[in-house]
């Protein structure tokens, strides 16, 4: 056997070989990258010009700097924070879903199905509700517990630690836990503060309220989080190739998947405190992207960011056509184009144990 | 696959199951207790006293107006959403012989939904009678969608389970889509997100009537099938059973029991799951025993998160759906985990 392999691949290596689907085409990543970069740029042309002031966009680099009239004044504090929240959020959920579904190996583990968005939300309103003047940076650092604290339980819940949890009991558990906690977030709301506009918001979750000081609250959460996943790629491909081959090759399998988690929670608070649980961006992000540029994580995660900042944006512009003067969360859009696609990956998972 | 149902019919006979009728008895008299304790329970407090005159009929203070007018009606859906809910659950569970099917989790919750805020909104002045047809025909295409979509060579209770989560969330995500387009005032909308009785009045109370009197006695009929399916195709159709035709029909009385709930009061979740569960514990899978139990169950969990709703700050109102939710969730956690063992 050993010996015949010398010759001629066998049928065990070759698959061995094709498994791990780590080798990509380099053209085909290129061209998907300069895709996004330009669905990107268009994203933002567009979403800075529309809205119900007509503003020509040359008016664009004096806002920037300083806003001398209203024009520039519109464009400086209400489209340009919209569009950059838009932006971060996509990219910081897109990548979270990505880390969260290579640290659990399991194809439906998305921060919005495993509680952790819900987590966030529900700790974020109750944290208004009780302390009102509470706002910023605070609630940033409560939504990391809320989301670490909901996605353990929903693990523990699921099973794991008793060996390989399956993915649909995961989901089922992950499922139920946010519904829960959506709920309780909801008898928040409504002892708060009886408006359908915040039970909608804190539900679905939008970038329409962006500010710039929100955004400085979350940049740098979201740094640390992007840098610190794009720094494990290399892990999380030895990771792909299951537990034993990653110990194998010298991985410490346990620190990759705690480092991974400690990030996704990192991105999916800072995110989630914000902006709201704008839902199915992790889940959906990684799949497509992994489809179309495969799954090294090398270049799959700044192209989850990439493709996640563009559903966003998008997204949101789509959402201030569903009924113009309004503004209407871009988390109804999003939830919108990812139902099915859950559907899609729901069907498609094989049911281990039942 | 069934093992859960097939390990509570080998359980030992309780003092429960010996006496069905004595128990069933104690909870109606427990529901109708509740219910008597609910009527005086809400934004403006009731005596037990205004409340008994108000059920005589002698309507002529202003307390006794308002049991009437407010108190009554949300009783009396309680009663009805409740059994039609846990009834539903029942049939379902029976029927597909999966402990964790349930209106709600098949979608059949949210599709009914949709379907009765679509014909709302679309059609300003429909008449309130034609809801619960929309709502079944939601409900019916959301069911149908979730076991195509979850059918491979079989559709094990898991898959269905999920796909129904995934199929729901769709749906949901049509409700909210719907609800930004036609902002509706907080309580309007809360009722089609999580459901409610806030506001009902007894139009809605006649609207679902018709199909509770008609529908749970046919199923109640039909008891002895649904303990007949529960032994497993072969031997149903061994013993005579058209095991397909019964399955469609009695599915489609719970879909009809489960859209008609919905119609009244909003996606109330979580009754036609644990309802059932709380019934077979105590008299295992014979359906004619379970069934009514059930609906009791039901009836006491409605009754139970209305009253909560209602009393625990007034005037505020928390629906009725996020009570059911905040009990019911952590119950489906703890069959997951049961399950996997």
């Amino acid at each position: 056997m050993t010996q015949s392999t010398g010759i001629a691949p066998g049928p065990a290596e070759t698959a061995v070989h094709r498994r791990p689907k780590i080798v990509t085409s380099k053209q085909r990543v290129t061209w998907v990258a300069l895709f996004l970069l330009a669905l990107l740029v268009i994203g933002v042309v567009w979403g800075l010009s529309i809205g119900s002031q007509h503003i020509p966009l040359s008016r664009l680099p004096g806002a920037i700097f300083k806003a001398d009239d209203s024009d520039e004044l519109i464009l400086q504090s209400i489209r340009m924070p919209r569009i950059v929240l838009a932006l971060l959020v996509g990219a910081a959920l897109a990548v979270a879903g990505a880390l969260m579904q290579a640290v659990a190996a399991n194809p439906l583990a998305a921060p919005e199905i495993m509680g952790v968005n819900a987590g966030a939300v529900f700790v974020v309103v109750l944290a208004v509700t009780v302390v009102p003047s509470l706002s910023g940076a605070p609630t940033i650092l409560l939504a990391f517990g809320g989301s670490a604290a909901a996605g353990v339980s929903v693990m523990l819940l699921a099973g794991s630690g008793r060996g390989r949890v399956s993915p649909v009991r995961l989901a089922l558990a992950g499922v139920t836990a946010s519904s829960l906690l959506i709920s309780l977030t909801q008898v928040l709301i409504i002892f708060d503060e009886n408006s359908a506009d915040s039970v909608l918001f804190w539900l679905v979750g939008g970038v329409n309220f962006a500010a710039w000081g929100d955004i400085r609250n979350l940049l740098p959460w979201l740094v640390i989080g992007l840098v610190g996943a794009f720094s494990m790629s290399r892990s999380l491909n030895l990771l792909a190739l299951g537990d034993d081959m990653a110990r194998g090759l010298g991985q410490n399998v346990e620190r990759t998947r705690l480092l991974g988690s400690a990030f996704v929670v990192v991105l999916c608070g800072a995110a989630v405190s914000v902006a709201g649980p704008v839902a199915f961006i992790g889940l959906i992000v990684p799949h497509i992207v992994r489809r179309l540029a495969g799954s090294n994580y090398t270049v799959l995660l700044p192209l989850c960011a990439a493709a996640g900042s563009v559903l966003v944006l998008y997204a949101d512009i789509l959402s201030r056509h569903v009924k113009p003067p309004y503004e209407v969360p871009a988390g109804v859009v999003t939830a919108l184009l990812g139902a099915p696609i859950f559907v899609y990956l729901a069907r498609r998972q094989k049911v281990t144990s039942s | 696959m069934s093992t859960a149902i097939v390990a509570q019919h080998v359980r030992r006979i309780t003092t429960a199951q010996r006496y069905p009728r004595a128990v069933v008895g104690s909870l109606g008299v427990l529901a109708v207790v509740l219910s008597f304790y609910s009527l005086s329970v809400g934004a403006t407090d009731v005596s037990m006293h205004d409340v008994l005159n108000a059920v005589t009929g002698n309507t002529s203070d202003q307390a006794a107006q308002i049991v009437v007018d407010f108190q009554l009606p949300r009783v009396l859906l309680a009663w009805l959403v409740g059994t039609a809910l846990a009834v539903s659950g029942g049939v379902m569970q029976g029927v597909i012989r999966n402990p964790l099917a349930a209106p709600d989790v098949v979608g059949v919750t949210k599709g009914a939904g949709f379907a009765g805020m679509l014909l709302l909104l679309a059609i300003p002045g429909v008449p309130v009678l034609a809801v619960v047809p929309a709502a079944f025909v939601g409900g019916l295409l959301a069911a149908g969608l979730v076991y195509l979509l979850a059918y491979r060579r079989g559709a094990t209770p898991v898959r269905i389970a999920l796909v129904g989560v995934a199929v729901s969330a769709a749906f949901e995500a049509g409700i909210r889509f719907l609800l930004v387009r036609n902002p509706l005032d907080v309580s309007a909308a809360l009722i089609w997100l999580t459901g409610s009785l806030f506001g009902r009045s007894m139009s809605s109370v006649y609207e679902i009537l018709p199909w509770v009197v008609v529908l749970v006695p046919l199923v109640l009929i039909w008891a002895r099938k649904l303990d007949v399916l529960g032994l497993g195709d072969d031997l149903a159709a061994g013993l005579g059973e058209p095991v397909e035709r019964t399955r469609r029909l009695l599915l489609l009385f719970a879909v009809a029991l489960a859209s008609s709930a919905v119609a009244v009061s909003g996606t109330i979740g979580f009754i036609g799951l644990i309802a059932p569960h709380m019934a077979r514990r105590i008299f295992g899978g014979r359906h004619l025993a379970s069934l009514p139990s059930a609906a009791l169950f039901g009836v006491l969990l409605m009754l139970f998160a209305d009253m909560i709703g209602r009393g625990l700050a007034p005037p505020l109102e928390i629906p009725a759906g996020l009570v059911t939710a905040v009990i019911g969730g952590p119950y489906f956690l703890y069959l997951l985990v049961k399950t996997g063992k």
